[in-house]
């Protein structure tokens, strides 16, 4: 018997388990990179309508760096190309993170994995199932942006490079994934490495991009992007994510065959007997139970807003040497680094939306993992304990959120020694929260209807993401803008913080989060 | 005196299924009270619209003569309850998890405490991702029993445990009646319902299908069989289930 035997059933598995998440993910990444095309050929329909945004955009360092590399955009191909690789190859990156995940660490955790192994199946089997799953729901996702690519009149040998240039970076983070799973015996904690771990990948291209070039060379990021589709097809890159994956699939698999079902390679350590006092009231035990993601979370924002501002000072500088930028800047902001935090502000509050619906959503996952009847079933209220960790949720956002602004202002002062801006980019950062909370409450509404609707929160995050980004360089109609929070926080700190969007977003975002517990008092426990 | 719980026509439907369909419960004070019934008959749903964590569809469900979908909180304050499947917060260490479950109560008796864990044999710096199903189970019975509830409610609570701290949970119950607490045990262990309990209500398919005092109930089973005999607890069971 072999260590894969049992593949194919687990693969039948994962699939009828699927049924209906893969394919709405897959027809999900499909329309997205349509919307994107669909916009694009109508925005730039013209040699002039191009010329023009190579003209408003080319060699901008802030650009440079928040997307990629500006060379190709005098071509349609190439226009596409630069906006949607970076952000289509990070969400394929996350729903790969989402669907191995789940279909191992996460079933390992909550000990179903057991069930198969002591059924005969193979060590190896559900891992590489899952792997299977999901880059064979990838190759799907990227069959279809070839025909929505063919299908507008793009140049095909050009499109088979881009798409598979996105696919390779998602291959890459099945395998990442598959290692993060055997590191840690928890899936949430796995997929905050596969978060830390993409995070890097973009800084490192970021970095590289507007630096040293080595480090593109250092990031998957970097090697999907050089192979420079429609403007200078380069095919040998190819090479590296399909390296990177054999590497990290083999490396997987190999950590998974010698570690013990249901451990990590870390073991928990023995801890004390007796509680601090802080566990001893309701509020600081929900603290506790948030408390690894909030600290996660606050010190990457913070390490990466420290980073981020200082390159910052190098964006001035190659700014001032350049007359056409300046000119081409003057009149949308006075300042092109602040209208490039103001776009770090916005990409960074959706992230961190993450975190604030996995925050207000933890009585959920309480109520799906049965701890919750245990506290419950003492004097404690629904809503009470509901409330603590919404409330513990929100806080931290804005907390965050304004430390991330401080890292930008250190980051930035540390190089050129003014931190004359630090309260104003702490305010800029804070003043992103009332969008975060007003996503959050939606999810606290959900969660009061039924524990099953809970989910559909993340959906709703990523239709906010999607509008974002199609609406930053393409063209929706004003009314799909509107419906996102994030569209309504001033971009600050390129324009001046304007509190009445802010107070209205805070205000309904309260309205709903009483509505959610108020229904959540009303239903009854899973 | 008045009934601790007292449940009448109890309907719980979860959606187009019908869990709970007119049962009927009642429990005096002092008394331990064995809940029988096979898998599924409905005895776990009944304990949780008696913690008022489901609301009854239909009926009438009385805790200390009140309305526990209503008066949770305060009626908690009054009770203690171990799940037959108790999931723990993994990073939290048995002796972290029994302190906080005890707090929510206004805290535990540290003696108390100490003593249950040396008789259950817990050791409390393990973090609650590495106890197996006994342990976990010893963490919710330590931080249950080292408490001064009026009613304890019981949902299969030693079903992981070995035989030894099992015998240790059944001197701990007859301790506490003995003190005059309310206990309501659901068990399929009938030996520990037979030793352990007064009054038994046995249920089938969400209704109540025999109820009484254990000697009542072994008589009726007495007649209806062998008349030399008193039945035991399984006959009696049996007899219940048994098709006829």
């Amino acid at each position: 018997m072999s260590r894969f035997t049992g593949t194919g059933e687990a693969l039948r598995f994962a699939l009828k388990r699927d049924r209906l998440l893969l394919p709405l993910c897959v027809v999900g990444l499909i329309g997205w990179v349509g919307l994107y095309v669909a916009s694009y050929s109508g925005l730039y329909g013209t040699q002039a309508d191009l010329n023009s945004l190579y003209k408003s955009v080319a060699g901008n360092p802030a650009l440079v760096a928040m997307v990629g590399p500006t060379d190709g955009l005098r071509t349609l191909g190439g226009a596409t190309a630069w906006e949607t690789l970076p952000v289509v190859s990070v969400i394929s990156a996350i729903f790969a993170m989402f669907v191995v995940i789940r279909h191992t660490r996460a079933e390992e955790e909550d000990g179903r994995s057991e069930l198969l192994l002591a059924a005969g199946s193979g060590r190896l089997a559900t891992l590489t199932a899952a792997m299977i799953v999901t880059a064979g729901s990838l190759t799907l996702a990227a069959i279809g942006w070839l025909v929505v690519f063919l299908a507008t009149g793009y140049e095909a040998g050009s499109s088979v490079l881009l798409v598979l240039s996105i696919l390779g970076f998602g291959y890459v983070f099945v395998g990442t994934t598959a290692i993060c799973c055997q590191v840690t015996a928890k899936a949430r904690t796995a997929r905050g490495l596969v978060g830390i771990v993409i995070g890097i990948a973009w800084f490192l291209r970021a970095l590289g991009d507007t630096g040293p070039e080595a480090l593109t060379w250092l990031s998957p990021l970097g090697w999907a992007q050089s192979t420079k589709a429609y403007w200078d097809d380069t095919w040998w890159p190819l090479i590296l994510p399909v390296a990177a994956t054999a590497t990290t699939v083999g490396f997987a698999l190999w950590l998974l065959s010698r570690r013990d079902i249901g451990s990590g390679l870390i073991q928990p350590r023995p801890g004390p007997d007796r509680a601090h006092p802080s566990l001893l009231h309701p509020l600081g035990f929900s603290l506790r139970v948030q408390r690894g993601s909030i600290i996660g979370w606050t010190y990457l924002l913070f390490v990466y807003g420290f980073a981020i501002g200082a390159v910052g000072d190098n964006i001035t500088g190659i700014l001032e040497s350049s007359d056409a930028l300046t000119a081409a800047f003057a009149g949308t902001s006075s300042n092109i680094v602040d209208s490039y935090f103001a776009t770090i502000f916005t990409v960074l509050a959706l992230m961190a939306t993450g975190f604030t619906i996995g925050g207000v959503l933890r009585p959920h996952s309480e109520e799906t993992h049965d701890r919750a009847a245990l506290l419950l079933a003492g004097p404690l209220g629904k809503v009470r304990w509901a409330w603590g960790h919404v409330l513990i949720a929100y806080a931290a956002s804005a907390l965050m959120m304004a430390l991330l602004g401080l890292g930008l202002a250190l980051g930035l002062g540390v190089v050129t020694g003014d931190f004359g801006e630090t309260g104003r980019l702490v305010a800029s950062g804070f003043a992103q929260a009332p969008a975060m909370w007003l996503t959050a409450s939606l999810a606290v509404l959900l969660f009061g209807i039924s524990s099953r609707a809970s989910v559909a929160a993340w959906g709703l995050l990523v239709a906010f993401v999607v509008i974002w980004s199609v609406a930053s360089f393409g063209d929706l109609p004003s009314w799909i803008v509107d419906l996102s929070p994030y569209s309504h926080v001033p971009a600050v700190p390129a324009v001046p913080l304007e509190a009445g969007p802010l107070v209205t977003m805070t205000a309904i975002a309260a309205a709903v989060t009483t509505i959610g517990l108020a229904l959540w008092r009303r239903r009854d426990l899973l | 005196m008045e009934a601790v719980i007292e449940v009448r026509g109890l309907v719980k439907d979860f959606g187009s299924t019908r869990a709970l369909d007119g049962l009927d419960l009642s429990v005096e004070p002092g008394q331990v009270h064995g809940f029988l019934g096979p898998n599924g008959s409905g005895k776990s749903t009944t304990i949780r619209v008696l913690l008022g964590l489901i609301k009854a569809s239909g009926g009438e469900a009385r805790l200390f003569g009140e309305d526990p979908w209503r008066r949770a909180v305060e009626l908690h304050r009054r009770l203690a309850y171990v799940p037959g499947d108790v999931n723990l917060w993994p990073n939290l260490t048995g002796g972290e998890t029994i302190d906080m479950l005890g707090s929510l109560r206004g805290g535990l008796d540290p003696k108390r405490r100490e003593e249950l864990v040396e008789r259950f044999e817990l050791d409390l710096t393990k973090k609650a991702s590495t106890y197996s199903k006994g342990n976990r189970q010893k963490v919710a019975l330590v931080a249950a029993l080292a408490t001064d509830a009026e009613l304890f409610i019981f949902d299969e609570p030693t079903s992981g445990l070995d035989p030894l701290k099992e015998a240790v949970f059944q001197e701990c119950v007859k301790e506490i009646t003995g003190e005059g607490h309310t206990i309501l045990l659901s068990s399929h262990i009938l030996g520990q319902v037979e030793h352990l309990a007064d009054t038994l209500t046995i249920i089938r398919s969400g209704k109540t299908v025999e109820s009484g005092s254990i000697e009542e109930l072994r008589k009726m089973t007495h007649e209806s069989a062998d008349p030399d005999r008193p039945a035991s607890l399984e006959e009696l069971f049996l007899s219940v289930y048994e098709p006829k």
